[in-house]
């Protein structure tokens, strides 16, 4: 409990390059970027390690760019550009709606995206828009590059998909014209709160009916998950208050949340069912549709 | 500009004749109380430290820190109880800078820090009694090589069985907590008024509840900290943040051994105290000394947020049997209350926040016959402390819930239940102790639900079925003003006006973000001297200054500001009278006002106020007072907790209206209708600032705050991550406050304190606010999300 960050070889990289070549020939090392996860867990010993590669100055990671038919950013890019971010806001609305209610404006201007994906914390809140909207990672390492939907991405609590060698690069986001998408994050206050429960969904819909249909949560399982169950049940159904209500119900399969100091797993089971039918009433009137 | 007649007087009058001026305190005091016009007392006036704060110049303790200074860091124990079998300090000592690691056994005086008993070590001796207690202090060159010996000390423990439950502990005698004891019971109060039985029999309704209130961390933005340096100013001298400084030396030298003289102790602007700093205040301040002591260096102490939560104490945990009975026409019988106080490993300030809280158990009403019984109860955990309400908040929460659950069998209004069995001049309390002014609570409900629109809201809302349900709520609550029962009080401080005009004030009372030495206490003696108010300095929070108590039960303002008062009273009389030969009038004439010294009903013949001063210093006048009052108490018998417990009571009231999420459980506080009956408001933009400070803390309380201990009794959320704050975001709408100047005879123009009072009621307004929205009493706090939603479940309020 006394926090004192132990001892460590520090190199800084400039380029993406120099950062890989690094990491190719050090062992024992962790990357640090925004170091708003990193730097706590240093100093609570979650991780000891000999050398700290700092990739926050690293200017070619961090970009927003929209490129048509999808959007790119880079992995240093800052919450709160991401926030701020017109193109965001217009091609991916609900990641900005879940980035705006992270942590506080201090923390959002040193903390990056991919800081929050590769930490790997079942709490992650950019990880449940990014599962609605079908993100793509791309690592990259000495060997080259190569693509990870982004539901492949976490292996577990601090667990990822990332080889020992490999930096995340970018998150890539098809861009989908007529679907309506909406984030919910239960917290113990008002802002500046880890979730309890966070909810997206995103619907597209047909006359009446669901066309697709896409839910993700975090914080009640050891990875942000898919409520693959709930959204099977939904596709193809009419659009109507019950289908939503039971379909909602139907989260519980995919979930399996602990009891800890921040709540219940009870409470979480619940408030996921809640928040599940409350996200997807609000996605569909994003597409004008009241139930 | 030298107007002045010299007529039948003599230009040089004997010394007698000036001296001949009033100094006796109660004169002084109600001749002040009585004034009928202001010149800066009840305005707005602008703190001195404003500025500063907001640029961010205002130093505290930890600015004075330098390189080269010890840094001291604190071995906590790892067992919630266990004896010390050993503790080896070699591998610490041997490790790269340091200097030196201090246990119980290097304390030179004694090692007994215990307020109300003497139950406390400073520094862990012979056995441990909670996770999280003190045992080692590891001193080092930098804070770094500091932290790193601190892994090292090796504390050999026999672990004992523990007890973390007060209701167990208080039927066990097998685990003690403290042996000597032979119980867990730390301490007990009592009250026997009137006959409970006949009380009961004349009920026509009878509510009875069994209520649990949970702990509360004061969080204040700045940690504990001291700076200790060795010969500074010809003493020990500390620079501490703690709420009494005079406490902080006295306790310092008991710990070294030497005599208070030895020790100097100043409070530089403190970043919050709420209580906190006044228990574990003196006792950084003690570590400091300690070290800078035995080391012959100056030495630094700062807690990390997380031993700050691990160490210092609390808000009191709670477990209040309620029993209460009354009449068709609405009036109270009788009350039978018992008050559970989990103390955790020591009583520290437990049993004074008990009688507080057993005094207060009523609520303000009036009560023909009440039976209270309180217990203080050891258990293996942090200990409970002073916290902004003192012992009060948990139980005017209980008994709040009580009134409006008897209104209800009565199918009468909760305000009107409530305004007929209100306290008023001519009452008497629980203690029977006759209050005979200063009593203006009625008129400040009455306002109250006027201004919130209570009667057609309490009709309207608490009927809806639907997801989101309103409620309105009020909690009344009083707050005894100094200590309680025959405990003694006083107040005192030190003034001197230089050649110059210009004034300084010495107090011992802080400026811990409250702003009584930077506002108020410049505006009482601004007022009573007619100087200028930017020629008065407040030097604050030195034992320098005369022990005038500390800055704690709302009295920086109230008992706390008499000493000023009444010497810069006693320096006016003798103005007056100077003033009086020099401009040949009687000294009732003599205007001084904003630097002006002149007659009454002839501003012509006037002097400046520099020029009196001066006159002052070639005449022979003292400038120069203390302003010493003991406040007079009376008699109270404590074995059945009869008598005067209070010389006068503060009073409040809260209204808040809340709307429910029924589906998630999460309770928003719409707005809050604060409404407070504590004498003269000497400066209302700081009663504001406290009342809002206040009110938001107790929501806080009410709606999110909670620690969490496992089945050690260790604190699992020791930091900002998880242990849950408001944020600016969650603050409701606060209403302007409703205010009824009911004069107190000793306070100084008649206030009586602030600082604590809008978090009494807030509990209990809030509680009953969403009782009201739920059609569910609560009993237990906190209302999280997840208790009020498994509330909501539990008694099938939604589908
Ligand atoms: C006060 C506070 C509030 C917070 N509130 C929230 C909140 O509301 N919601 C939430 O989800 N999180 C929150 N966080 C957590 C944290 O801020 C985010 O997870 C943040 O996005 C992490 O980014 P970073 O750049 O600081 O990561 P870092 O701490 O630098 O890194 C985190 C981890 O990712 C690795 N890493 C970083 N970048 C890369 C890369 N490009 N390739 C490979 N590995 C990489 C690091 O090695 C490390 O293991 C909060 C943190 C704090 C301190």
């Amino acid at each position: 409990m006394f926090y004192r960050i132990p001892k460590f070889n520090y190199y800084r990289a400039s380029t993406l390059n120099e950062a890989l070549d690094l990491v190719s020939s050090l062992n024992d090392f962790k990357v640090l970027a925004g170091g708003t996860d990193l730097v706590i867990d240093l100093k609570v010993r979650r991780y000891t390690v000999k050398n700290v590669v700092d990739i926050s100055r690293i200017k070619e990671l961090d970009y927003i760019a929209d490129d048509g038919d999808r959007v790119r950013i880079g992995a240093l890019t800052k919450l709160q550009s991401i926030a701020d971010s017109p193109i965001i806001r217009e091609k991916a609305p609900v990641l900005a709606d879940a980035v705006r209610e992270m942590a506080s404006w201090q923390i959002r201007n040193v903390a990056t995206i991919g800081g929050n994906l590769c930490n790997a914390s079942p709490a992650a809140d950019t990880a449940p828009p990014l599962y609605v909207l079908n993100a793509t990672l791309r690592l990259v390492s000495k060997e080259g590059e190569r693509e990870v939907p982004i539901t492949e991405f976490f292996l577990g609590p601090r667990k990822t998909a990332l080889r020992s060698r490999e930096l995340l690069k970018e998150i890539v986001i098809p861009h989908e014209p007529d679907c309506g998408a909406s984030f919910l994050k239960l917290g113990r206050r008002n802002s500046f709160t880890l979730s309890v429960v966070a909810v997206a969904t995103l619907v597209k819909v047909d006359k009446n009916k669901f066309a697709d249909v896409r839910i993700a949560l975090n914080s009640v399982a050891p990875t942000p998950v898919r409520a693959r169950k709930a959204e099977e049940c939904l596709k193809g159904k009419e659009i109507s208050l019950n289908n939503i209500t039971e379909a909602a119900k139907l989260v519980l399969h995919d979930i399996s949340p602990i009891s800890d100091v921040r709540a219940s797993a009870e409470y979480r089971k619940d408030m996921s069912v809640v928040l599940t039918r409350d996200s997807l009433i609000k996605s569909l009137e994003r597409v004008g549709i009241k139930v | 500009m030298i107007r002045f007649i010299f007529g039948r007087r003599n230009y040089y009058p004997s010394s007698g004749e000036i001296m001949a001026s009033i100094e006796d305190p109660y004169v002084l005091i109600d001749k002040w109380l009585r004034a009928k016009e202001f010149i800066v007392v009840g305005k707005g006036v602008a703190r001195t430290d404003a500025f500063e704060k907001a640029l961010g110049k205002a130093k505290y303790v930890e600015d004075y820190f330098q390189s080269g200074i010890l840094f001291i860091k604190q071995v906590l124990s790892t067992e919630p109880h266990a004896r010390i079998k050993g503790i080896n300090v070699e591998e610490a000592l041997r490790k790269p800078k340091v200097v030196r690691v201090i246990t119980a056994s290097d304390i030179p005086g004694e090692n007994q820090v215990g307020y109300a008993l003497p139950d406390q070590p400073l520094l862990a001796e012979g056995k441990v009694r909670f996770h999280g207690e003190v045992v080692a202090l590891v001193v080092a060159e930098d804070i770094d090589a500091a932290l790193e010996a601190s892994e090292s000390v090796r504390i050999n423990y026999e672990p004992l069985p523990h007890i973390l439950d007060p209701l167990e502990a208080l039927q066990r005698k097998d685990v003690l907590v403290h042996e000597e004891v032979g119980s867990n019971i730390a301490f007990r109060t009592r009250i026997r008024k009137g006959n409970v039985e006949e009380g009961f029999s004349k009920a026509d309704v009878i509510v009875e509840n069994e209520y649990r209130t949970h702990h509360q961390d004061h969080l204040y933005l700045e940690p504990e900290g001291a700076l200790a340096i060795p010969g500074l100013d010809g003493r020990l001298t500390v620079i501490t943040a703690a709420q009494y400084p005079h406490l902080a030396q006295s306790i310092i030298a008991r710990v070294l051994g030497v005599p208070a003289s030895d020790i100097k102790v100043i409070v530089p602007y403190m970043g919050g105290g709420f209580g906190g700093k006044d228990d574990e205040g003196p006792l950084t301040a003690a570590k400091a000394a300690l070290t800078a002591y035995l080391t012959g260096r100056p030495s630094f102490i700062l807690y990390t947020r997380e031993e700050s939560m691990r160490t210092h104490p609390k808000r009191e945990a709670t477990i209040i049997k309620y029993k209460s009975g009354a009449a068709r026409d609405g009036k109270l019988t009788a009350i039978d209350v018992t008050i559970i106080h989990d103390t955790g490993a020591y009583a520290n300030r437990g049993p004074f926040i008990l009688w507080r809280a057993t005094v207060h158990a009523s609520g303000p009403y009036h009560v023909p016959h009440a039976k209270v019984d309180g217990y203080c109860v050891y258990t293996n955990k942090v200990y409970q402390g002073s916290f902004r309400g003192f012992g009060n908040p948990s139980v005017q929460f209980a008994a709040e819930a009580q009134m409006d659950e008897l209104a209800r069998k009565l199918g009468m209004d909760p305000v009107e239940f409530r305004l007929r069995n209100m306290l008023r001049p001519g009452l008497t309390t629980i203690t029977n102790q006759l209050l005979d002014h200063s009593v203006g609570i009625a008129d400040a409900v009455e306002q109250l639900a006027k201004v919130s629109g209570w009667y057609s809201k309490r009709r309207e809302y608490g009927v809806s079925t639907g997801r989101f349900r309103r409620g309105i709520g009020i909690g009344v609550a009083w707050h005894g003003i100094s200590t309680s029962r025959g405990v003694p009080d006083w107040s005192n401080a030190y003034i001197k006006i230089d050649k110059d005009g210009s004034v300084t004030a010495f107090t011992g009372i802080v400026e811990m973000g409250q702003g009584s030495p930077t506002s108020s206490h410049r505006q009482i003696v601004a007022e009573v001297l007619g100087a200028p108010i930017e020629k008065i300095k407040v030097t604050f929070g030195t034992s320098d200054a005369p022990d005038g108590g500390a800055t704690h039960a709302s009295r920086g303002t109230s008992i706390g500001a008499i000493g000023v008062l009444v010497a810069a009273a006693k320096i006016r009389e003798r103005l007056n009278k100077l003033a009086s030969e020099l401009l040949n009038c009687s000294p009732d004439e003599v205007v001084i006002r904003e630097g002006k010294v002149y007659v009454r009903g002839d501003v012509e013949r006037s002097i400046t106020w520099e020029e009196l001063i001066k006159h002052a210093y070639s005449r022979g006048v003292d400038l120069s007072a203390t302003g010493y009052f003991f406040l007079p108490k009376g008699k109270f018998d404590d074995t059945v907790g009869q008598g005067q417990a209070y010389p006068a009571f503060s009073y409040v009231a809260m209204i808040a209206e809340v709307e429910v999420d029924t589906e998630t459980g999460k309770v928003r506080v719409l707005k809050v209708w604060p409404a407070l009956a504590a004498g003269r408001i000497i400066n209302p933009q700081q009663v504001e600032g406290q009342i809002e400070g206040a009110a938001v803390q107790g929501m806080g309380y009410v709606l999110m705050e909670q620690l969490v201990f496992d089945d050690k009794g260790r604190l699992l959320n020791p930091d900002l991550t998880d242990y849950v704050v408001p944020t600016a975001l969650d603050v409701p709408e606060i209403a302007k406050p409703v205010y009824v100047e009911d004069l107190f005879k000793y306070g100084p123009f008649g206030a009586k304190g602030v600082g604590e009072m809008a978090l009494i009621p807030a509990p209990a307004a809030i509680a009953n606010a969403v009782s009201h929205a739920l059609g569910v009493r609560i009993t237990k706090l906190p209302i999280t999300p997840e208790a009020v939603y498994f509330e909501v479940k539990k008694h099938g309020l939604i589908k």
